[in-house]
C-alpha cells in the first residue's frame, strides 16, 4: 500500500518491477556521491547540477524515468526488500570493533560459519538423553575442557614443561601450542575445517599428536586407522567416515598408504597429506606445518566440549561399520576424571604402548593434557623397545595390553632394563591373565598393576585404583571410573552408563537398537561377575557363549586351563554352527614350538581338562592347531576371524 | 499576557532576540546553534522537504547540536556500540523546549521539527533534513563519511531544529570544512584511502582527496550502510520467511532463532538498538573523536583550563 492505495490501484505491475527496479534502487538515496562541497559553499548552480548524484526524492526520479511518485515509492520498497539481507547486523558484532577489521582477512559470516551436510549429520548424532546430560553437567563430568583449550593453558601456565618425549626430542607445552597453530592454520587454507572428519594413520609418533590436536584446533573430527590397515580398510572406513583428508606415511613399512588412498579416488576424499617422500597429488605435511599464518592469527573460532572430536570404528571391514562418536564432554571429562583416580599429576610421564589409533592409546594422551604432564612416544612396540623407552624416559605410568607386558615379563625385560621410575601399569584391550599380573607385580614392587576395562565406545569405563592390592587388581577390572555405573543384565552381561558413554553409533539404527537397553544402558557384550565390594571381573564374551544343545557355559575358564599348559601359547573357543545341538566348541590353539607339538591333539587336551576338572559337557569337540591368532592393535583375538573348520 | 511582555513584543530586536534563543538552547545543553538562511534551504531541500512545506509563514530555522558519544563511548567494541541509539532525544528536548522559549518570550508560533519519517512519501525518506538545517546553519559540514557533519571543535553531534515565523538574522555555512583531517589526508596518500573508508566493516564508503587535501569526491553506498545497522526490512522478511518456510521446524526458527527474537524484544520495548548506525567510521575519524571538545572529558578539561 502506499498512501492508503494498494499496487493495482497505483498500477505496479511485476514487469515494472522488475523493469525499473535496479534503476530506481540505484537512482535513489540508495547510493549517493558528492563532487565538493557545494552546499556548504551555497554553490547552487553545482548544486542542482549534481542533484541525481546525491541520490533523488522519488518524485525527481519519477520525474526522469516516466512514472508518478507513488509508483517509484512502491518499486523502491519492493526492491529494497529484495536487495536488504535482514540481520546483517551479526557481521558488525562478529567484527567487534573498527580497529580490528582488515579487509584482507574479511570473510562473510555466514561463509564462516557454513557446516556442510556431512558434518551436520555427525553432529546430529551426537543426541544424548537430556536427563543424562543435564545429571553430568550438575556433577561437573563434563564441562567445557577442549583440547585446544586446555593446550593453550598449558602453553601459558607451564610453557616450558615436557608435552611430547620421543626418543632424545623433547617438545614443551609452548612449542606443542606454536606447532598445532601452524599446522592447523595450514589445514585450513586447504579449505578444511568445523565439523570435517580428517583421518590419521600414523604410529605414535611426534606428528601424531600435532595432528589430532591441530584437528582438534579447527573444530574438526578426527577418524582414527590402524596401521595394518591396507586399501580394503581405508576404502571401508574412509568412506564410511566422509574423511575430507587423510594424514598418512607416504611409505608405511611397504605400504604406499598415500598413493594408496589417492589411488581409491574417494569422491569425499579431498587431500591426502603424506609424511616422508613427496607423492605426486599429496600435500606434503611439512609444507603445511610450516604454514607461517597460524590458527590464532586467522582467528579461527575455537571449539567447543560438545562439538565432535573424535569418530572411531570398532572394526575395519564389517559391511556396516559401527562408528563411535565422541566429543571433548565424554573424552575429556573421562581423562580428566580418570587422572585423579589414577593418582596421576603433572610431573608424571604417561605412555602408551598400544598405538593412538585405539582410543586406550589415546586415553594417555587425554589424560596427560588435562594435568599438563609428559607423554612419552613409543613408535612401534617391540618388547626390548618398550622396556627401553621406560628406562630411557623415566615413564611413571604406562598404558599397556596384557600381551605388551607379558612380552617383556617373558623375556626378563624388567631385570635388565631400570624400570624403577614406574608407579603404575594400566593394562587393558583383552583379558588379563591373573598369574602375569602378580608376576609383574613381583617384579616392580614400587608399580600398582591395575586394570581397565574399556571399549571404543566409553574409553576408560572400570578400574583398579592404585591401592587396591594385587590381590583386588589381578582378578578384576575394579570399579566404574568417576562418572560411570556399571551393572550386570539378567544374561551376565556388564551394563554400563555414564559421562564417558558416547551416544550411539553414527549412521547405524540397526547396531543402536541392538546396543542399548530400554533404560539406555550400554550392552558392553563382556560377561561380568561382581564381587561384594563393587569390583567387576569380565568373565567373558557374550558373544562366546556356548550354546550345546541348550547348555550353555562361558568357555572363558577352559581357554584360561588351556593358556597354562605348557604346549599351548595362546588358546580360543569359538562356538561351531551344529545341527543336531545347534552349537558345539571347537578350540583354536596356538602351540609354543611352532612347528606343532605332537603331544598337542583333541584327546591330549580334553585328558588335561578333565584332571583339571572340567566337565565332559564343556570339552572342546574340535581343535585347529594355527600359527598365529588374529590379533587386535591391543593383542585380544579378534574371535570372529578364526577359521571355523566345514563340519555336519 | 502582562504589560511587559507586550513591551518586549513590540520592542523586537532580532539580534537580541537570536542571541537569547541560541543561549538558551546552549545553556540546556546544546554544543552549538545556529540560524540557518532559510531562503537557502528553500531552494536547496527537495519540494515536499522545505520548511514551508511545514510551516507555511516560517521566517527562520534554528538548528542545534548536541555531544554524540562520550569518550568511553568511542573505546568500547562495536558491539555495545550497536546499542547507544537514544543519544538524539536530549537534542530533541532541547528544541522543544526552546519552541516553548520563543512562543512565551516573543509571542510567535515555533515548532520543534519532526524528526520522523515522511508518512506521505514513504519509508526511508525523512520530513525534513535536519542535517541540512545544521550545514546551512555553519554548525557542521559534510564528511567523507557518508556525508556524515563534523565539527571542528565539537567532533560529532546530534542535531536537532526548530522553525519559528519570527525572523532572525542567519548565520552563514563553516568557511573551512574540517574533513579530512590533516592525518587522513596523509593516510590517504600513503594507501589511497582514509580512516573511515579503510575501517567501514561493509566497505561502503569511498572517494578522493584533491591536491590542496580537500574533499574531492565522495561515494556513499548507503544502502549497505543501512542493511548492516539498521534492522526494518527485518521485521517483514522474517515474516515472509515464516510463511515460506517448510515445516513446522522452519517456522518455529524463523521466528523465535536468537536473532530473530531479538528482533521481536528490541520492538517490544521500543529499544534504541533498531536504529543504530555502527559508526565504526566515526569511531576511528580523528575529528570525530579528537577534536578539542569532542567528549565530556576534553571539554571539562577546556573549562576548567579557561
Ligand atoms: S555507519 Fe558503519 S556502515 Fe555506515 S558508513 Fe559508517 S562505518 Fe560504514
Ligand atoms: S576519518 Fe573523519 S576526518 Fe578523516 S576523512 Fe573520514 S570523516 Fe573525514
Amino acid at each position: 500500500m502506499a498512501q492508503g492505495l494498494n499496487r493495482r490501484q497505483i498500477g505496479v505491475t511485476t514487469a515494472m518491477i522488475d523493469s525499473y527496479g535496479e534503476l530506481i534502487f540505484e537512482m535513489s538515496h540508495n547510493k549517493q556521491s558528492r563532487r565538493g562541497d557545494p552546499i556548504r559553499e551555497l554553490d547552487f548552480d553545482a548544486i542542482e547540477a549534481t542533484r541525481h548524484e546525491r541520490g533523488m526524492s522519488d518524485g525527481q526520479i519519477g520525474e526522469q524515468i516516466g512514472l508518478s511518485e507513488m509508483q517509484v515509492m512502491y518499486i523502491r520498497a519492493m526492491m529494497e526488500r529484495r536487495r536488504f539481507h535482514t540481520n546483517h547486523f551479526q557481521r558488525l558484532l562478529e567484527l567487534g570493533g573498527g580497529k580490528r577489521f582488515r579487509e584482507e582477512r574479511f570473510t562473510a559470516h555466514e561463509e564462516r560459519f557454513q557446516y556442510h551436510d556431512d558434518a551436520l549429520a555427525l553432529r546430529d548424532a551426537m543426541s544424548f538423553d537430556p536427563a543424562r546430560a543435564r545429571h553430568y553437567s550438575e556433577q561437573g563430568w563434563w564441562n567445557n575442557d577442549t583440547l585446544s583449550g586446555l593446550l593453550a593453558r598449558h602453553a601459558a601456565d607451564r610453557g616450558a614443561a615436557a608435552a611430547v618425549i620421543q626418543g632424545e626430542t623433547i617438545i614443551s607445552y609452548a612449542d606443542l601450542l606454536h606447532r598445532v597453530d601452524r599446522l592447523a592454520g595450514g589445514l585450513h587454507g586447504l579449505g578444511l575445517g568445523r565439523g570435517d572428519v580428517i583421518a590419521v594413520q600414523l604410529p605414535n609418533v611426534e606428528e601424531y599428536v600435532i595432528s589430532y590436536l591441530a584437528i582438534a584446533r579447527l573444530g574438526a573430527v578426527m577418524t582414527t586407522l590402524y596401521m595394518p590397515h591396507r586399501e580394503r580398510e581405508f576404502e571401508t572406513l574412509l568412506g564410511h567416515s566422509r574423511a575430507r583428508a587423510l594424514i598418512c606415511l607416504a611409505d608405511a613399512g611397504g605400504f604406499p598408504a598415500a598413493q594408496a588412498a589417492l589411488n581409491l579416488k574417494l569422491p569425499k576424499l579431498q587431500r591426502v597429506i603424506a609424511i616422508g617422500e613427496p607423492v605426486t597429488g599429496a600435500v606434503p605435511f611439512e609444507d603445511l606445518a610450516g604454514t607461517s599464518t597460524g590458527a590464532d592469527s586467522l582467528d579461527l573460532p575455537l571449539p567447543v566440549a560438545a562439538d565432535p572430536m573424535l569418530l572411531l570404528y570398532t572394526s575395519g571391514t564389517t559391511a556396516s561399520p559401527k562408528a563411535v562418536p565422541h566429543n571433548s564432554h565424554t573424552m575429556l571429562g573421562n581423562g580428566r576424571l580418570g587422572v585423579g583416580a589414577h593418582q596421576l599429576g603433572p610431573d608424571d610421564v604417561i605412555m602408551s604402548a598400544p598405538p593412538f589409533g585405539h582410543l586406550f592409546g589415546l586415553y594417555a594422551l587425554h589424560m596427560s593434557l588435562h594435568n599438563g604432564a609428559a607423554n612419552l612416544l613409543l613408535p612401534s612396540f617391540t618388547p626390548p623397545d618398550l622396556a627401553a623407552a621406560i628406562e630411557a624416559g623415566r615413564a611413571t605410568a604406562l598404558l599397556a595390553a596384557p600381551a605388551h607386558l607379558a612380552a617383556c615379563l617373558g623375556l626378563g625385560l624388567f631385570d635388565k632394563h631400570d624400570c624403577s621410575a614406574l608407579k603404575i601399569v594400566i593394562l587393558s584391550g583383552s583379558a588379563v591373565p591373573e598369574e602375569m599380573a602378580r608376576a609383574a607385580s613381583a617384579k616392580l614392587p614400587n608399580c600398582e598393576i591395575t586394570q581397565l576395562w574399556g571399549m571404543t565406545e566409553t574409553q576408560g569405563g572400570l578400574y583398579c585404583r592404585p591401592g587396591d592390592g594385587i590381590e583386588i587388581s589381578a582378578t578384576s577390572a575394579g570399579r566404574p571410573a568417576p562418572g560411570a555405573e556399571a551393572r550386570i543384565g539378567e544374561d551376565g552381561e556388564l551394563q554400563v552408563r555414564g559421562s564417558m558413554l558416547f551416544p550411539g553409533y553414527f549412521d547405524n539404527p540397526d547396531a543402536n537398537a541392538a546396543a542399548f537397553t530400554h533404560d539406555g544402558w550400554f550392552r558392553s557384550g563382556d560377561l561380568a561377575a561382581q564381587d561384594g565390594n563393587g569390583n567387576f571381573a569380565i568373565t567373558g564374551r557374550i558373544k562366546d557363549i556356548i550354546n550345546r544343545g541348550g547348555v550353555k557355559y562361558n568357555p572363558r575358564e577352559i581357554e584360561d586351563l588351556l593358556d597354562s599348559h605348557p604346549a599351548i601359547a595362546q588358546s580360543a573357543i569359538v562356538p561351531m554352527p551344529d545341527k543336531i545341538l545347534g552349537e558345539r566348541a571347537c578350540c583354536f590353539a596356538v602351540p609354543t614350538d611352532q612347528g606343532g607339538d605332537p603331544e598337542i591333539s583333541l584327546d591330549t587336551l580334553c585328558a588335561y581338562l578333565l584332571g583339571h576338572g572340567i566337565a565332559k559337557t564343556k570339552l572342546p569337540e574340535h581343535l585347529v592347531l594355527l600359527d598365529e591368532m588374529p590379533l587386535t592393535p591391543t593383542r585380544k583375538i579378534i574371535k570372529g576371524r578364526l577359521p571355523l573348520p566345514e563340519t555336519g | 499576557m502582562g504589560d511587559d511582555d507586550v513591551a518586549n513584543a513590540t520592542e523586537f530586536d532580532a539580534r537580541e532576540a537570536k542571541k537569547a534563543i541560541l543561549d538558551y538552547c546552549l545553556g540546556k545543553g546544546a554544543l552549538a546553534a545556529g540560524v540557518a538562511d532559510l531562503d537557502a534551504l528553500e531552494r536547496i531541500a527537495p519540494p515536499g522537504h522545505r520548511p514551508s512545506d511545514i510551516m507555511p509563514k516560517v521566517k527562520s530555522v534554528i538548528s542545534l547540536g548536541v555531544g554524540g558519544q562520550t569518550q568511553g563511548a568511542w573505546a568500547v567494541p562495536a558491539k555495545a556500540m550497536g546499542y547507544f541509539g537514544s543519544t538524539e532525544t536530549r537534542a530533541y528536548t532541547i528544541s522543544y523546549g526552546a519552541a516553548f522559549f520563543i512562543e512565551s518570550k516573543y509571542q510567535t508560533p515555533a515548532i520543534y521539527c519532526p524528526p520522523d519519517m515522511d508518512n506521505e512519501k514513504g519509508p526511508r525518506v525523512p520530513l525534513q533534513s535536519l542535517k541540512l538545517h545544521a550545514e546551512v546553519a555553519g554548525i557542521g559540514a559534510r564528511s567523507l563519511a557518508g556525508d556524515i557533519l563534523l565539527h571542528p571543535e565539537f567532533g560529532y553531534m546530534y542535531f536537532a531544529s526548530i522553525f519559528t515565523e519570527l525572523d532572525l538574522p542567519p548565520d552563514r555555512p563553516m568557511a573551512q570544512n574540517p574533513c579530512p583531517a590533516p592525518s587522513c589526508v596523509s593516510m590517504y596518500r600513503q594507501i589511497g584511502r582514509t580512516p573511515c573508508q579503510k575501517f567501514c566493516p561493509v566497505q561502503c564508503l569511498s572517494g578522493k582527496i584533491d591536491e590542496a587535501g580537500k574533499q574531492a569526491e565522495m561515494h556513499y553506498d548507503m544502502a549497505a550502510c543501512a542493511e548492516i545497522s539498521q534492522q526494518y526490512e527485518a521485521v517483514p522478511a522474517l515474516l515472509a520467511e515464516a510463511m515460506a518456510a517448510e515445516d513446522a521446524q522452519g517456522r518455529e526458527e524463523a521466528l523465535f532463532d536468537p536473532d530473530n527474537k531479538m528482533l521481536w524484544y528490541k520492538m517490544s520495548v521500543g529499544s534504541g538498538g533498531l536504529l543504530a548506525q555502527c559508526f565504526e567510521c566515526m569511531r576511528v575519524c580523528p575529528i570525530a573523536t579528537k577534536a578539542p571538545l569532542a567528549d565530556p572529558i576534553r571539554r571539562s578539561k577546556a573549562k576548567a583550563e579557561a
